[in-house]
């Protein structure tokens, strides 16, 4: 799929500009679809609005009843004689259209389709949903849905629970915005356990209008969210999600955006034949694209949770360096080994903290970070060296770890952890380690919203997230630059060939006119023209069969290396001519590139492909035989800027190698950077090239004559 | 004699509390008429009664309107040789 059918097709985003006021701040609610009968959905959307407080007015539409709840009802939604900011529709699918069309006729701004029977249940249901998208566009309704669980607001200026969730949460900071309606559910539940309030709460269901983007941009304007936590099982337009994230994340009101995504899709990758195809699944796409946009991702709602109260309550660390207080010798060395390979710091104390932490320390305990209280320590022992640590200017950032011994009180060292909190200005986590025993301590913790970790690890893991956003949010803007390139004799070439693989001649000559360097080639037909060639260039050279029909030509002892005399090249040629008519008798063979041979370095693999959620993307890993052996591979989006070509580098391990290991030579990482952003520029320019593998480029430092593309593969879309 | 129309809106005015004068054949049951999901059994259950039939409940549960529901009554009938005017 194309940038332009995807902007058509994919997200709603891109379609006009959404306030969503009337979604979140309606003046007055119609239910539409109310039924009497309570325990239904259509009831019990209605009772939530009732019982929440909406400051608003609320109608019932329901035909042929009097009233619901004792409100007066009407048969349809025109017949209601005030204006209507946002229905909520809860009739049958089959008949959500009717209900719409009247919204529109009524001048209703905004719809939320509680109702599922749409995309989710198959083709009849996906023609449903293109339906009611096509009567709000008509309309211009924003529509929430279908098939969620609906939108609440806790803000006294609204009190909309617009949902069927049980209970209204209680207000906060964080905003949660889901693909899944059952998880709402959970997620409530689990949230009012903990004491965390929501600013926003929106199941977003099939995203047939409003998605996850228009939500991401609205929720940046809003004063009452700081946070927002986002459960995804699908991204439809990853581009536009990238760019809502990095103004939400880097903008001036800055806020962290924590997501949960399920819905990995293998088969994508399975189908692909190029090597960035196959490492390019969505998922690891999206790992990639949403580090690079701020986007801090969590394996489980326990993650996501702890991340957002330690964005949403704690001060934000303005630094790395963690002061650990345990009261058990080895988790503390567990937790400074996660703490140190995660890139966080454990500092020396200033002598002011040194000797406070002597003064109410027992001898045998450790002074120095991290700090060990010993096994007896009890409720005074901890709150003395918390506070003596988080004073001291060397720390940014505390973690407390606590093993249940039989003297430990741990409900008093839970408060006591609470209480030094109040007055401190430098975040706090703790890991109470083990269950049932600490269970009670947790619970305080969770209350007083200070961030709980069943593991230190965890926990150091967290921290370690919380400082690349803050990198994050203070790496400088940068953008794509247009490189010199000659897009007319890329076009030449790629506008004339058919769908499939260019032969390796035409794509080397496409690389060549965006600037890759590349050793002096040509494709020759006879022995004789091979050895004229490779007697122009020098010795030794290359030979390489060019076959639209034979893709793997080392499988058809089409390649023939080093060849270092004029005899050797006649007879490799004659060779591989024989051993072709033999093996692929029908083959269609173009010619044979001869080719210099490149000296030794280090392989890397530059990819590109054209991703269906995300368009261009870019690969960049260790190239040759190891690439799919390790994975080590990293993604972004295309086009790309210097400086972002330079973090995929440093982002993987072959980034370490081209720096020079063991005292070899760094190779020409600017012209790695350099050919990242030329193959983007390309992607940009052609639609039609589907995916490209450069591999491998020969990474070589400058003086040793610098990268050089040793093999490349391009598809082109019809 | 009562038409297969003026049956079913019989039943159906029966069974959701409404006027029979006020149900009109291009009534969607749920739309229209403001039928709940169990209400929308009742109707089946109370169509074979009336019309002394078997309907398959998926096929009848999928009739949206009220002249569908008339029309797919008719060829039940027919088919299981009942008489649909009485």
């Amino acid at each position: 799929m194309t940038m332009a059918a995807m902007d058509r097709t994919g997200s709603t985003s891109g379609q006009r500009q959404r306030s969503l006021e009337s979604i979140f701040y309606p003046r007055s609610v119609a239910v539409c679809g109310v039924v009497p009968t309570p325990g239904t959905v259509p009831h019990d959307i209605f009772r939530n609005i009732l019982d929440s407080g909406f400051t608003g007015t609320l109608y019932p539409v329901a035909p042929f009843k009097r009233s619901i709840c004792s409100v007066r009802a009407y048969r349809y939604v025109i017949d209601i004689d005030d204006d209507v900011d946002l229905a909520v529709i809860v009739y049958p699918a089959n008949v959500v259209h009717k209900a719409i069309r009247q919204c529109g006729e009524k001048g209703v701004r905004a719809v939320i389709v509680v109702s599922a029977g749409f995309r989710e249940v198959g083709p009849t249901g996906a023609e449903r949903e293109r339906q009611i998208r096509d009567i709000c566009d008509d309309y211009g309704i924003d529509m929430i849905g279908p098939n969620c669980l609906g939108v609440i607001n806790t803000d006294p200026a609204s009190c909309l629970n617009a949902s069927f969730a049980r209970k209204m949460p209680q207000a906060g900071r964080i905003a949660f915005l889901s693909q899944s309606g059952a998880l709402c559910t959970a997620v409530l539940d689990y949230a009012r356990d903990r004491a965390i309030g929501f600013s926003k709460f929106v199941s977003f269901g099939n995203k047939a209008g409003v998605s996850e983007v228009d939500l991401l941009h609205y929720l940046y304007e809003d004063d009452k969210t700081d946070v927002i936590l986002l459960y995804l099982e699908e991204i439809t337009d990853g581009r536009a999600l990238a760019e809502a994230a990095r103004r939400v994340t880097r903008g001036p009101k800055g806020k962290p955006i924590l997501a949960l995504k399920s819905g990995r899709t293998p088969q994508g990758a399975k189908a692909a034949a190029s090597h960035t195809g196959s490492l390019a699944g969505q998922d690891a796409v999206a790992d990639a694209i949403f580090r690079e946009s701020g986007i801090l991702r969590v394996d489980s709602i326990e993650q996501l949770f702890n991340a957002a109260v330690m964005y949403a309550y704690q001060p934000l660390p303005q630094g790395n360096r963690v002061a650990i207080v345990t009261n058990a010798g080895g988790p503390g060395v567990m937790a400074t080994d996660a703490a140190i390979a995660l890139g966080l710091e454990v500092p020396s104390f200033e002598q002011a903290t040194s000797a406070s932490l002597k003064a109410s320390l027992p001898a045998a305990a450790n002074i120095k970070d991290p700090v060990d209280v010993i096994g007896d320590a009890r409720s005074d022992r901890y709150c003395a060296a918390l506070a003596a640590v988080l004073d001291d200017p060397n720390v940014d950032q505390a973690l407390v770890i606590l093993t249940p011994q039989s003297m430990t009180d741990i409900e008093a060292i839970a408060r006591g952890v609470i209480q030094v909190q109040q007055s401190a200005t430098k975040a706090i986590a703790c890991s109470f380690m083990g269950g049932a025993d600490v269970a009670p301590g947790v619970h305080l913790l969770q209350r007083a919203h200070i961030p709980h970790f069943i593991l230190p690890e965890w926990a150091c893991r967290a921290m370690a997230e919380v400082q690349r956003i803050r990198k994050w949010r203070e790496l400088p803007e940068d953008r794509p630059e247009a490189l010199p390139v000659d897009r007319d004799a890329a076009a030449a070439i790629v506008d004339a060939a058919p769908a499939g693989y260019l032969p390796e001649d035409q794509a080397l000559a496409v690389l060549a006119a965006y600037g890759l360097a590349l050793p002096p080639f040509r494709l020759v037909r006879t022995p004789e023209e091979a050895v004229a060639f490779a007697d122009q260039i020098g010795y030794p050279v290359v030979l390489r069969v060019v076959s639209p029909q034979i893709v793997h030509k080392t499988e058809v002892k089409g390649v023939a290396l080093d060849l270092g005399d004029a005899a050797a090249v006649h007879d490799a040629f004659e060779g591989m001519m024989d051993h072709l008519a033999d093996v692929r008798p029908g083959a269609e063979v173009s010619g044979v590139l001869v080719r210099g041979m490149i000296p030794h370095g280090h392989e890397v693999i530059l990819g590109a492909q054209r991703d269906a959620a995300f368009g261009p993307v870019l690969m960049f890993g260790l190239g040759g035989v190891y690439v799919e052996l390790f994975g080590d591979v990293t993604f972004a989006l295309a086009p790309i800027s210097r400086a972002r070509a330079g973090r995929m580098i440093d982002g993987v391990k072959a980034g370490k190698l081209l720096r020079g290991l063991r005292g070899h030579p760094p190779a020409d990482i600017a012209g790695v950077q350099e050919s990242l952003m030329r193959l983007g520029q390309l992607m940009v320019d052609f639609e039609r090239v589907a995916e490209l593998d450069v591999n491998p480029l020969i990474a070589r430092p400058v003086e040793a004559g610098g990268n050089m593309v040793a093999d490349v593969y391009i598809r082109l879309d019809p | 004699m009562a038409t297969v129309e003026e049956r079913v809106k019989a039943v159906t005015g029966r069974v959701l509390g409404i006027d029979p004068s006020e149900i009109k054949p291009e009534h969607s049951f749920t739309f229209d008429l403001g039928a709940e999901s169990v209400q929308s059994v009742e109707l089946v259950a109370a169509y074979e009664v009336e019309f002394k039939i078997e309907m398959d409940e998926d096929a009848a549960l999928a009739v949206e309107t009220v002249g569908s529901a008339v029309e797919f009554i008719t060829r039940v009938c027919k088919e299981q040789n009942v008489p649909a005017e009485e």
